[in-house]
């Protein structure tokens, strides 16, 4: 009994999969891709914003935004050949930095799949660019350049509102041992608009990619008037800063400059990256 | 034991144990203390660092006074309690299990507190973040006894216990992989867990942590005499009056708390077990646990010294301490183990 019934499917499977070879071929090289996959939460809300959102079957399983974005367990970090082409794709947007990227990317090719492989930027410049490589290989490049050109509009704005000529120092906080970003990450970027000073660049040397880890000690002689909690998520807060031996005479603490950054945003490069400059750009207000 | 040695012995036979040795520990174990908290991102004047220590006037003021005394001093106190546990620990094990390379996280309590941390690191909500340290000492302690458990008939064959540890070992291992794969963004605090760090230190973890740290110790301490006994076979510790059974079980178990404490308060931090009791045996050339706290205050002074490195070879960034400790020691290691056997052959 089990035998058969578990049998079906296996031969649907087998159905499409074999379809999935014949069929590809054709649609691969030259149509408009209809069936995306997007194992990035990033290209997930640039695809929706430009207007590529019908063409999207399936995202990976941290892909919360926009809601309309169909959500699935399909892992980005650790993408699977065999589970992406169950939903036959004909264009998966696959991180650089998940899980053996290059070889799963050569092994979709080999099944006739696009693969549009992304990285993520450095820099809001780079962020655009892949943008615009987005509505360029979803057939929506007007759409991207409209995004973008809104994106660049609205972030004037914020830097304008924001932007700064004393000399505001802060520290962006990663977790509770005190990993931080440096001017060099794409969030130090961010700040670095606004003409923030980073108390993290001192020790940009300690990590090439631009996250190390402070010490206390440091943080506080540093004395920075505001502090980003990027862990806020994690249950730190200004109650649980002025708790840290040493803390409560940072200028922060002191003047309650502890900001909670709202979840993803800061982590995500899409249209959402508008947010969170006006989100410092808030901050920063409350502190000239 | 006593009663072994005559007069005419001792003059001739070199004692079991030089207690000079100890002293020595511990003057040195002092000193780079000092020199530990003297130095950090910001520079206090040394002066004035003794005086604030002794209680003298004329020592640090305001934050300066803080950044020693709440920073620096439980930092380096906390180094010391996991260097001593930690180095205890291992020689502990080895006399246990009557094998060199046994070290505290033989018995599965590394990969069980590992799991533990990750399952407090990878819970959806914040309130579990902040328990960290009690899930990681009782993912340690329940790894150990399910060891235990596992190899049935407890001690009457070591190697069946230290096989069902590395089994659990690697099933704990196996779901803390599994745990972080599904939650892929605990993957770096779980990772600079594992590497050991003692950022977090302050007076409230060094509290907690001395009080079963100590406990752990003077157990094994007030036992040191016996456990030479384990080097024998059953048959004959039996004969000088040691229940051999009953003194694995009391040494793996104060081991185990030791070990537990520290991994929890300062997560993962290796070969600190294997290279300290090989190095105090190796130098004295002698093999008996009455060097026991000597080996402690030389883990705690190797703890606290790395440490030291860890501040300041990337200031004002820090180094997972966990490098310093297997890049210094491995090699230190190799250099003592190669002159033990020229002095053996």
């Amino acid at each position: 009994m089990f035998k058969a019934r578990t049998a079906l499917p296996k031969i649907a499977l087998a159905a499409i999969a074999i379809s999935l070879f014949s069929i590809h071929p054709v649609q691969a090289s030259s149509k408009l891709p209809t069936r995306i996959i997007s194992l990035s939460p990033s290209a997930t809300e640039i695809l929706y914003a430009i207007g590529s959102g019908k063409q999207v079957i399936a995202v990976d399983d941290l892909s919360n935004y926009p809601s309309e974005a169909p959500i699935t367990k399909l892992s980005a970090f650790n993408p699977n050949v065999e589970a992406l082409l169950n939903y036959k794709p004909d264009l998966i947007i696959l991180n650089a930095d998940a899980t053996k990227a290059l070889e799963v990317k050569a092994a979709l090719e080999k099944l006739k799949v696009k693969v549009f492989l992304e990285s993520a930027p450095s820099s809001p410049r780079e962020a655009y660019l892949e943008i615009a490589a987005l509505g360029r290989a979803t057939g929506k490049l007007s759409g991207a350049q409209k995004v973008i050109s809104e994106m660049k509009s609205k972030i004037s704005a914020a830097i304008k509102s924001g932007k700064t000529t004393k000399k505001i120092t802060f520290f962006h906080e990663l977790d509770n041992t005190l990993y931080t970003a440096t001017s060099d990450t794409f969030i130090g970027k961010v700040y670095k608009d606004f003409n923030l000073v980073n108390i993290a660049d001192p020790a940009a040397k300690a990590d090439s990619a631009g996250y190390p880890q402070l010490q206390s000690e440091y943080v506080i002689k540093s004395n920075p008037k505001i502090i980003f909690l990027a862990d806020a998520q994690y249950g730190e807060s200004l109650a649980t800063l002025s708790k840290r031996a040493g803390w409560n005479g940072i200028s922060a603490i002191k003047n309650k400059n502890v900001v909670a950054l709202p979840e993803d945003i800061p982590s995500r490069w899409g249209p959402r990256l508008v947010d969170f400059y006006e989100f410092i750009a808030t901050a920063i207000s409350k502190v000239k | 034991m006593k009663n072994l040695k005559s007069k005419g012995d001792e003059s001739v036979l070199a004692p079991i144990w030089n207690w000079k040795i100890t002293a020595f520990s511990a003057a040195l174990l002092f000193f780079i203390g000092i020199l530990a908290i003297s130095f950090g991102p910001v520079s206090l004047g040394f002066q004035e660092i003794l005086r604030t220590l002794f209680g003298l006037p004329g020592g640090l003021t305001g934050q300066d006074r803080t950044l020693l005394l709440d920073l620096r001093l439980p930092r380096a106190l906390l180094a010391a309690l996991v260097g001593a546990a930690l180095a205890t620990s291992g020689a502990v094990y080895q006399t246990v299990f009557r094998n060199p390379l046994a070290d505290p996280y033989l018995l599965g309590a590394a990969a069980g507190a590992g799991l533990g941390a990750t399952i407090a690191l990878t819970s959806a909500g914040a309130d579990l973040y902040s328990l960290l340290p009690i899930f990681s000492f009782f993912g340690a302690i329940s790894a150990v006894l399910v060891s235990f458990f596992i190899s049935g008939k407890f001690f009457a064959e070591p190697n069946s216990l230290l096989l069902s540890g590395i089994a659990v070992g690697s099933f704990a291992t196996a779901v803390q992989t599994y745990l972080q794969q599904r939650n892929s963004s605990s993957l770096r605090p779980v990772y600079s867990w594992i590497l050991g760090e003692l950022t977090v230190a302050n007076w409230q973890v060094v509290t907690w942590s001395s009080i079963y740290i100590l406990i752990a110790l003077t157990i094994l301490f007030t036992v040191s005499k016996q456990l030479d006994g384990l080097m024998l076979t059953d048959e004959e510790a039996y004969s000088l009056g040691i229940n051999p059974n009953k003194l694995r079980v009391i040494a793996v178990v104060a081991a185990t708390l030791a070990t537990a404490t520290a991994v929890s308060a300062s997560g993962l931090i290796g070969f600190v077990g294997i290279v300290v009791p090989h190095l105090v045996r190796g130098i004295t050339h002698r093999v008996t646990n009455r060097g026991l706290l000597t080996i402690a205050l030389v883990g705690a002074s190797f703890l606290v010294l790395a440490d030291l490195g860890a501040r300041t070879l990337l200031s004002p960034a820090e180094l997972p301490i966990g490098v310093i400790t297997a890049f210094v020691g491995a090699p230190f290691f190799l250099v003592v183990l190669r002159k033990k056997r020229l002095v053996s052959q």
